[in-house]
């Protein structure tokens, strides 16, 4: 026999295709388990428990009817039992259901109930008188799982059977009650609506939990079609939150058939009802059902007209649910009326978030011809709702730069941050370096950035803005070289160390800061040279901090962090420094940073913490 | 407004709107005092919440639940009495009360007429059959993946939900992380051209079953309920070590398991979303060269990948299209075949937030009765695509499936390894 005993059987076994586990733990593909006959032979040996259970993990897949006896056999077995129901309900053939109907004969308390779950998978029909009996069993458990079987079972006979036990006794009847919707999908599934809305309807009449009421009138409705629709309503009118939630749920699943469309129109005229009637809130909600019935295409003709009328003048949870299902299932002649609402204070958000929203091309041009003629009132939300859905539009929205409105100025440039491309930009620099007025200078600074950051160039980008450095003027030259930081990159590097090395103080104080947070270690070399550069030593010093910060910060390797340390160590002036350099070397314990300790505790001054620092890089690194 | 019957679904250009989708939060408009959205949550409107095996990834949707105002976490069920103790403990200090109730029986918790949702992080042992148990009990479900042990059960979990009107979260976050959402509706809205291939990151091709380890004293079942702990699992003795690994207990069930349904279950659902949630794929071939293919019915495939990804950190996914592709990861990054499919915008810009939001979203829809992102329909499309890709795996050859049955084509065995039966007394 090629099974080993597993007395320390693994925890996990791998099954991989090339079976590469250790020996005696694997099981293999397919292909490579042993026959049949080795795995049963196992099971009439005196193998151990966890043999057999591997074992009936094995026949689920090898089994057949010459194993069932063996198997059958384990099912008293309290601790075998549920390994062999494995195989017993894979194993196709009339041996296996036989062997489960036996069983049932026999056992009891938990183990017959595991048969019974197990007669239940296998929808053995021939069990149905034997789960009928079983039904009033003195077990709940038994009687329980008698009727899951049946309801599995699903034939009209069983749900016969299940239908007359919906008078039983609590708690009882609710685990009856639950079977039979099973047994009930199984006859819609086969097509026979009719018996399955008997077995709902029996349900809706029987005294069982509300949750199974609400199940059972979902499937009633479902089983009717359109004629389930005034159900669907009544369902959605319950003062029950279970019942009201169970219409919402169903209302939504609607969606296919020759009902669909009248589902639509009923839910338009419950929500014209409850709106006016003092059910906004539900009437809210069930907009929002229409939307998720329809924002995957296909929206009735008249639709987006009703939702437009319920956005315009309803009560305003509504007007609300009615926008955004606009920005659903709406389409570009929703623009007009949208743009409308967007001015009205009550509104004017949740429109603006519809109009951006709004899906499809077409409406991007709608949006832009809408521009043309718009008044300054609605030229700041045109011109939001263009930025946002970032319509190529800068040359519309160039005249409103212009504009002797400064909130239509502000919304212009706010958009062109979004939308302006890199031959643009230069709208942008212009308004930074000559704004007319401080309010002007602050947009488009804001703006600026807003473009600066998302340009997929960098190094032209910063190339732009180094012209623009170098046109500017006083606190603007600073404000463009933050911009400059921001954008990153080779070329914003070196225009930042240009302007460290200007010579113009407030340059050099912008330049040294943004070095001194620079997010690439690309910038140590250069913080390392203005250390040595003649930029003053308040630079010179945060010039060195910056570098050490690198070194201490960002991931390098061994070789490169020991040597910007060493470099470090000569470069820095002040004391202080120099010994934070000390304190990066035990974060990273490599051989090369306990040399730079060693080499530091000959500088003098240093002794002592190099000496620590070596001392603490020996204690991490391995023996 | 006249009635038309709906007959083609409408594919949705996103154009201008997938760039204003992602570049703006719009707000779920939805009357605050229907929702309780507006701060000031009556206690009518308030979300009752249990939760249910909540260890260490528990904990962290736990945390989720409890920044949202307008929950209340009432109760904790776990087999283990120190972890009851923890998450009473972190729930009672958050109120500054003693009401988190403790209870070793999940099931007193969905007896409780109170409690309206419950959030299911045991090991995935459990999650399939507590969910349906859930359901039935009228409660809405959050609950971590993977969802289901086998296939059947995946069908059976999904009628559930549906029979019950369940609103159910699977604990695919993913799904509500803006630069995988992006990703998705690139590839769902034609950015990328047809579909041809979709990649997902299976940490590990390989297929795994639970043992039976040396049998250790059965512990106070009052402080470790080793009954309660196996649930449908087939019988074993207790042992330290089986406690111990909660997550990769019987994860799978029968003979299959492992990592393809451990990260397909996020990886994959992401996939499924790119190809608009259709029905899971037709053919799945046995792994070769690191990659393990399966085929959807119109021809495009589905590729389980251990190597060649772009280091955007982990459960990274590929959408490739006839005009373009894209890929994406954990660490907030995408990477793209041209910049123009950005719309002008910064890959930072897009970037995620927390899981949060996927919390948020099933509690909005518990208030509607909306679908969730990871909603049960199509949580059963991407663990049937894992199942049978981990059945491929496990008999080491092609298996086909077909969605109108639900069976494989023509065989036998891996029709075998579809279910597989649970300890008595539980059942589906």
């Amino acid at each position: 026999m090629p099974l080993k005993n597993p007395k320390t059987l693994l925890l996990t076994i791998v099954v991989a295709a090339a079976c590469s586990v250790p020996a005696g733990l694997a099981v293999c593909a397919a292909e490579a388990l042993p026959a049949e006959a080795e795995l049963i032979a196992v099971l009439r040996s005196d193998a151990s428990e966890a043999d057999k259970a591997l074992v009936c993990k094995k026949l689920a897949i090898k089994g057949s009817a010459a194993a069932v006896g063996d198997l059958a056999k384990l099912l008293a077995n309290e601790r075998l039992a549920s390994w062999a129901r494995i195989p017993l309900e894979a194993i196709p053939g009339p041996e296996a259901d036989a062997a489960l109907r036996a069983a049932a004969g026999s056992l009891s308390g938990r183990l017959l109930v595991g048969v019974i779950n197990s007669i239940g998978v296998r929808r053995d029909a021939a069990a149905t008188s034997l789960l009928e009996g079983r039904l009033g069993d003195a077990d709940a458990e038994v009687a329980a799982a008698a009727a899951a079987a049946l309801g599995k079972i699903g034939t009209p006979a069983a749900a016969a059977i299940l239908a007359k036990q919906l008078t039983a006794a609590e708690p009882r009847l609710d685990h009856m009650a639950q079977a039979a919707i099973v047994c009930a999908e199984r006859l819609l599934a086969a097509g026979q609506a009719g018996e399955a809305g008997k077995v709902y309807g029996a349900i809706r009449t029987a005294k069982v939990s509300e949750q199974r009421q609400a199940e059972a009138t979902r499937g009633l409705i479902l089983a009717r079609g359109k004629d389930g629709i005034p159900l669907l309503i009544e369902t959605l009118r319950s003062p029950s939150r279970r019942m009201a939630n169970i219409g919402l749920f169903t209302a939504r699943e609607l969606l296919d058939g020759p009902a669909a469309g009248d589902v639509d129109v009923a839910l338009v005229d419950e929500i014209t009802r409850m709106a006016g009637g003092g059910s906004a809130d539900k009437a809210a909600l069930l907009v929002k059902v229409l939307a998720d019935r329809n924002a995957d295409g296909g929206v009735p003709p008249g639709l987006q007209a009703t939702v437009l009328r319920w956005a315009a003048s309803s009560p305003q949870a509504v007007r609300l649910a009615a926008l955004e299902a606009i920005g659903r299932i709406g389409d570009a002649s929703a623009v007009d009326p949208l743009v409308s609402l967007a001015a009205d204070p009550a509104v004017a958000d949740a429109a603006r978030m519809a109009l951006v929203a709004l899906p499809g091309e077409a409406v991007n041009r709608v949006v832009i011809g809408r521009l043309s003629g718009a008044d300054a009132k609605l030229q700041p939300i045109l011109a939001q709702v263009i930025g946002a859905r970032r319509i190529p539009a800068v040359a519309q929205l160039q005249p409103l730069v212009a504009s002797a409105d400064p909130v239509v100025r502000g919304a212009a440039f706010e958009a062109l941050g979004n939308i302006v491309d890199l031959a643009n930009l230069g709208l942008l620099v212009d308004a930074v370096v000559k704004p007319r007025d401080a309010a002007e200078g602050e947009a488009a600074h804001k703006s600026l950035l807003t473009a600066c950051v998302r340009m997929p160039d960098r190094d032209a980008c910063a190339e732009k803005l180094a012209t623009a450095v170098a046109a500017a003027s006083g606190e603007t030259k600073t404000k463009i070289l933050d911009i400059v930081g921001e954008v990153g990159g080779t070329k914003a590097l070196a225009t930042v160390k240009a302007a460290a090395m200007s010579g113009e103080e407030s340059l050099a104080d912008a330049a040294t800061r943004l070095l001194g947070k620079w997010m690439t270690a690309d910038a140590a070399p250069v913080l390392l040279d203005l250390a040595a550069a003649p930029i003053g030593e308040k630079y010179q010093t945060r010039a060195i901090r910056g570098y050490i910060r690198i070194a201490r910060q960002f991931a390098l390797a061994d070789a490169e962090r020991a040597e910007m340390c060493t470099k470090a160590l000569a470069a820095a002036k002040d004391a202080a420094d120099r010994k934070s350099v000390l304190e990066i070397l035990p974060r990273y314990p490599s051989p090369a940073m306990l040399a730079v300790a060693e080499q530091a505790s000959k500088l003098p001054g240093l002794e002592a913490e190099a000496k620590a620092a070596a001392d603490a890089i020996r204690a991490k690194l391995p023996k | 407004m006249q009635a038309s019957r709906r007959t083609v679904s409408r594919r949705r250009a996103l154009q201008a709107g997938l760039s204003a989708g992602a570049a703006i939060a719009v707000p779920t408009i939805i009357p605050s005092s229907a929702l309780g959205l507006d701060g000031a949550v009556p206690p009518s409107e308030r979300i009752i919440v249990g939760g249910i095996g909540i260890g260490r990834r528990g904990e962290y949707d736990l945390g989720c639940f409890l920044e949202q105002s307008d929950v209340t976490f009432a109760a904790i069920a776990d087999v283990k009495e120190g972890r009851r103790q923890a998450v009473k403990k972190i729930a009672d200090t958050k109120y500054g009360t003693e009401n988190c109730t403790m209870h070793r029986d999940f099931r007193e918790v969905l007896d409780r007429k109170d409690i309206d949702a419950v959030l299911i992080a045991t090991g995935p042992n459990w999650h399939g059959l507590m969910a349906m148990l859930a359901a039935k009990a009228g409660k809405d479900i959050y609950c971590e993946k993977p969802c289901t042990k086998n296939i059947a059960e995946t069908l059976i979990h999904r009628d559930t939900m549906r029979r019950c009107g369940t609103v159910f979260q699977a604990g695919t976050q993913r799904r509500n992380l803006p630069h995988f959402a992006f990703a998705c509706e690139l590839a769902r809205t034609g950015r990328l051209g047809k579909i041809k291939k979709v990649y997902a990151h299976p940490n590990g091709l390989r297929a795994t079953m639970s043992g039976w380890l040396p049998a250790e004293p059965d512990p106070d079942p009052k402080v470790d309920d080793w009954d309660m702990y196996l649930g449908p699992a087939a019988w074993r003795p207790f042992n330290a070590n089986t406690l111990k690994d909660g997550f990769n207990f019987e994860k799978g069930g029968g003979l299959v398991g492992g990592g393809v349904l451990e990260w397909g279950s996020h990886c994959v659902d992401l996939c499924q979303w790119a190809v608009n949630d259709c029905l899971p794929p037709v053919e799945y071939q046995p792994p070769a060269n690191d990659q393990l293919v399966c085929r959807y019915a119109d021809g495009a495939e589905l590729i389980f990948r251990e190597k060649g990804w772009i280091p955007l950190g982990s459960c990274p996914v590929r959408f490739e299209g006839e005009t373009g592709w894209v890929e994406a990861g954990d660490s907030g990054k995408l990477v793209l075949s041209s910049p123009a499919l950005l719309a002008g915008r910064k890959i930072e810009e897009i970037g995620g937030y927390p899981a949060t939001v996927h919390v948020r979203d099933f509690l909005d829809c518990v208030k509607t009765r909306g679908k969730p992102k990871g909603n049960a329909d199509a949580a059963c499309n991407a663990h049937i695509a894992c199942h049978a890709a981990n059945i491929a795996i496990a008999l080491g050859r092609t298996v086909k499936f077909d969605n109108a049955t639900n069976m494989f084509v023509g065989d036998d065995e891996a029709n075998r390894l579809r279910s597989e039966a649970l300890r008595e007394p539980w059942r589906v």
